[in-house]
């Protein structure tokens, strides 16, 4: 098993060069540049800018050098934050932006699964239906809007909550609940299914004509082995949710990592796009190790060598 | 760039917030008995500024939302009145050829400082302080945005491009490049006098004296601290009316008076920036009671308009910015300037401001605003909206009806309020002149690549001042060189007239020359120009002395006269 996740990690290296290369490439082949403006600058200044940032050289030689300072812990400096370096910005932002997913994740778990077990337990109730309900509404609805709403009703109508911004833990509520309330629905109704699918097993009916009450076939047979797909479902979530959302940290403006992706792109940044690309690639390869690793607890059948 | 993705989320939010603002309209925002003649006791401004500024770096930035707080915490030589003429900072007096400040010969700036201007940990600002600015943004190594607007200056240019360029890079010794430096016509004689010589004449180079990029700056905090000496409070030392106490990166920035300032003292005891990306959600804290100013999302400015409360608190600042069609006059049809024409007079400006931008902007059918010395308010009349001229003239170039056009597309970034602004011109063409063109929404840096490629037909362009002076507005887009001419237009008479007028020291003449030249540009119609913006922002009625200029920044308004602010009890 040590070996096992060993392996695993010091496979994350030649991941991360492989994203990295392929990002390159793909940003310096997309039109535009850092510095181009409506108002253009003088050549001089952009023969200066581009010298500044090492972007006169051969892509190769910006590449080999990005490599270079990369395992070194220097991921470059983002040209949208002339003194801050892109490590820096990340290391900043990211346990804000985790703080966040977190809390948005563990809200998603206990509604989505919540709801989807009782209404599995239950199925075609009404507290099924309701359940179905939610999940559609949740699974649809952008969560821009759901954001907005929530900043209307509770901020300007009921000045109950702070329109954004962090420190706080009562901003924290809002941006949590937007975040997490399609993850939410999602997981309703895949902990239905799962849990259906469980229920019919023979073990199950084994279970309970063994005499065991309820709550023990729920907690030593169900939970268990309903709980396989939701875990695979569960990593890429948490990565997606603990590295961030730009809407929502725009809505909020919550000073986290979720906009440097895209604000990166949209400025041709190309220092802060390879280093936010870099760790979104580590944080789902971790996400996916941590799902593998929980398999082996949850099926006793799989076995790592 | 924060702002392409900003204004494309902004874009998003707007067209829900109408509905949904509606249902909730708070009498409560504007509170009960608001201007009783008392001050309160706090006297905290609380304020948005679109987003974390890039740099706070005086030389180096060039983003709206790091001059705002620069101009806060530094004063330069000169600055600007509310009437955009200039005044003086730590300069005792505005540079003139009468007051001896200006040679005869125009090249020779003779500047003598105040000797009473402090920085905020005390020490005097000297002459060297200015020196060492303006040569510390002419170093290529800083690669400051604005070097080049400083080109006048004898030695600048050299000095900037002193390493030379990709294809032909050159690497100058030390001695060299010291040497480049000390060329830079910047000197102070002593402490209290600084000198400037031009390599030529000027007229436009004492309003480049109040710009940012050449405030003072500490030498010895900056070779003591590195780049990195504007992010932190500690060092970020100004002579302006307030210095930096906290800078939390993407969320605020608070500032407090400087005990130190020269001139009036600041009545507020702190101002909060906050870093709100998104207009929205800015204008749903000031609805909140979080915020003490705030600019309005467009969709919801009909709302406010209603709402006897809110209409009180509207402040509307014209913005030195104008926004046009720009053809590419090369490539055909926009080559025939009879089809230029014809667009122009088939675009009704008046009702797309009143239901496009919801009455914000004003129509415009010349290049400089209004608000600016320049500015023509006869100009281009002749080009105004004239449906049946249209269908005239377009006939004339021979596409009666708009048949036998080649097919057009008209380019744009598809952010803000462009995508409304492309469908109502394409549904004015159609009906006007019985042209179709299609659209082409693109990412907002591929739609600055084609421009500046000029493979575009016909895209959206917009302007905005750096300086109120025809100097920043005609050459750089209309000059056959201009560094921003996209429509490729070029008449060499207009470019000679452009110098002369760039040079001639006689305000009214320079004036009169200047007019000539934009008459020209409007006659032979490059661009169809469609309208100026204007700032829509409300303002608590507790809120006192904001001062707006057709100047201020984007980011925050009344930037220049913050010391005159003072909030009543609330």
């Amino acid at each position: 098993m040590a070996s096992y996740f060993i392996r695993r990690i010091l496979w994350i290296i030649p991941l991360l060069l492989v994203v990295s290369l392929i990002t390159f490439g793909l940003m310096h082949l997309v039109p535009g540049g850092p510095w181009d403006r409506e108002k253009a600058l003088a050549p001089a200044v952009v023969d200066n800018l581009n010298r500044k940032y090492n972007l006169d050289r051969p892509l190769w030689e910006q590449y080999g050098l990005f490599v270079w300072n990369a395992s070194h812990g220097d991921l470059g400096i983002s040209y949208s934050s002339q003194d801050k370096n892109v490590a820096e910005i990340i290391m900043r932002g990211f346990p804000i932006t985790a703080t966040l997913g977190l809390v948005a994740l563990a809200f998603a778990l206990i509604v989505g699964l919540g709801l989807g077990l009782v209404s599995a337990l239950r199925q075609n109730s009404w507290l099924d239906y309701l359940s179905l309900f939610f999940a559609t509404v949740g699974a649809s609805t952008p969560n821009f809007v759901v954001a907005m709403v929530m900043i209307i009703v509770f901020s300007v109508g009921l000045h109950l909550l702070k329109t954004g911004g962090w420190g706080s833990p009562d901003q924290v509520i809002m941006p949590a609940i937007a975040l997490g309330l399609t993850p939410a629905a999602f997981l309703a109704r895949i902990t239905r299914a799962s849990v259906l699918e469980t229920l019919s097993q023979d073990y199950i009916r084994t279970a309970r004509a063994k005499g065991l009450s309820e709550r023990l076939v729920l907690t030593r047979h169900i939970v268990k082995n309903a709980l396989i797909p939701i875990v695979t479902v569960l990593g890429p979530m948490a990565a997606y949710l603990v590295t961030g959302s730009f809407i929502i940290e725009n809505v909020f403006s919550i000073p986290g990592i979720g906009r440097i992706f895209v604000q990166g792109i949209g400025g041709r940044d190309y220092a802060l796009i390879m280093g936010a690309v870099l760790f979104y690639a580590l944080i789902v390869a971790l996400a996916n190790l941590a799902v593998d690793l929980i398999y082996g607890v949850l099926d006793p059948r799989i076995r790592y060598s | 760039m924060t702002r392409r993705s900003r204004r494309l989320l902004s874009f998003l939010t707007c067209l829900l917030l109408p509905a949904l603002l509606l249902s909730a309209c708070a009498p409560a925002a504007s509170g009960p008995g608001g201007a009783s003649g008392d001050l309160d006791a706090n006297q905290e401004y609380r304020a948005n500024i679109d987003g974390d500024p890039p740099s706070l770096d005086p030389n180096a930035s060039a983003w709206d939302p790091s001059i705002a707080v620069i101009s806060l915490v530094f004063k330069g030589l000169l600055r600007f009145k509310d009437d955009l003429t200039l005044d003086a900072a730590v300069a005792k007096e505005v540079p003139t050829i009468s007051n001896g400040g200006i040679s005869a010969d125009g090249k020779t700036y003779t500047i003598k400082l105040r000797n009473d201007v402090k920085w905020s940990d005390g020490k005097v600002v000297t002459a060297k302080d200015f020196e060492y600015s303006v040569k510390r943004l002419l170093d290529p190594k800083l690669a400051a945005a604005y070097a080049s607007f400083y080109y006048g200056i004898a030695g600048a240019e050299a000095y900037n491009s002193a390493l030379g360029t990709k294809s032909a890079p050159k690497s100058p010794d030390a001695a060299t490049m010291a040497s480049l430096r000390d060329a830079v016509g910047v000197k102070a004689v002593d402490d209290t006098t600084l000198k400037f010589t031009l390599a030529d004449p000027s007229s436009s180079f004492p309003s480049l004296l109040a710009l940012h990029p050449v405030v003072p700056v500490r030498q010895d905090v900056i070779e003591a601290k590195g780049d990195t000496w504007a992010s932190d409070p500690a060092s970020y030392v100004g002579n302006g009316p307030y210095k930096m106490t906290e800078y939390v990166s993407k969320d605020h920035i608070t500032l407090v008076p400087n005990d130190n300032y020269f001139g009036n003292k600041p009545k507020l005891k702190k101002i909060t920036l906050f870093m709100v990306e998104n207009i929205t959600a800015n204008y749903a804290a000031f609805q909140n009671g979080e915020r003490d100013i705030s600019r309005v999302p467009p969709a919801s400015v009909p709302q406010v308009m209603q709402d006897p409360n809110l209409k009180e608190q509207v402040v509307r600042v014209p913005r030195l910015a104008t926004f046009a069609m720009q053809f590419n006059n090369k490539i055909a049809p926009f080559d025939n300037p009879k089809v230029r024409q014809a667009f122009s007079m088939a675009f009704d400006r008046q009702t797309y401001i009143d239901k496009v931008r919801n009455g914000v902007g004003r129509p415009a059918v010349s290049w400089i605003p209004p608000g600016m010395p320049g500015y023509q308010a006869d100009l281009g009349k002749q080009w105004d909206f004239n449906p049946s001229k249209a269908k005239q003239l377009i006939a004339d170039a021979g596409y009666p009806d708009g048949k036998g056009l080649p097919p057009i597309s008209f380019q744009y970034a598809n952010a803000g309020a462009n995508p409304q602004t492309a469908q109502y011109a394409q549904a004015q063409f159609k009906d006007n002149l019985g042209v179709d063109i299609k659209l082409e929404p693109m990412e907002a840096a591929e739609f600055t690549k084609l421009v500046g490629s000029k493979k575009y037909q016909v895209a959206m362009a917009g302007w905005t001042a750096d300086y109120p002076d025809p100097d920043n507005w005609l050459p750089e887009t209309f000059g056959s060189n201009g560094g921003s001419n996209y429509t490729q237009y070029s008449n060499p008479k207009l470019d000679d007239l452009m110098k002369k007028a760039a040079v001639e020291q006689d305000p009214k003449k320079r004036l009169d020359l200047w007019a000539e030249a934009q008459k020209m540009v409007v006659e032979d119609l490059p661009m169809v120009f469609l309208f100026n913006d204007e700032r829509f922002v409300l303002v608590k009625s507790y809120v006192k002395g904001l001062k707006t200029t057709a100047i201020d920044t984007q980011a925050l308004t009344g930037n220049h006269f913050m010391d005159q602010v003072y909030l009543l009890k609330h």
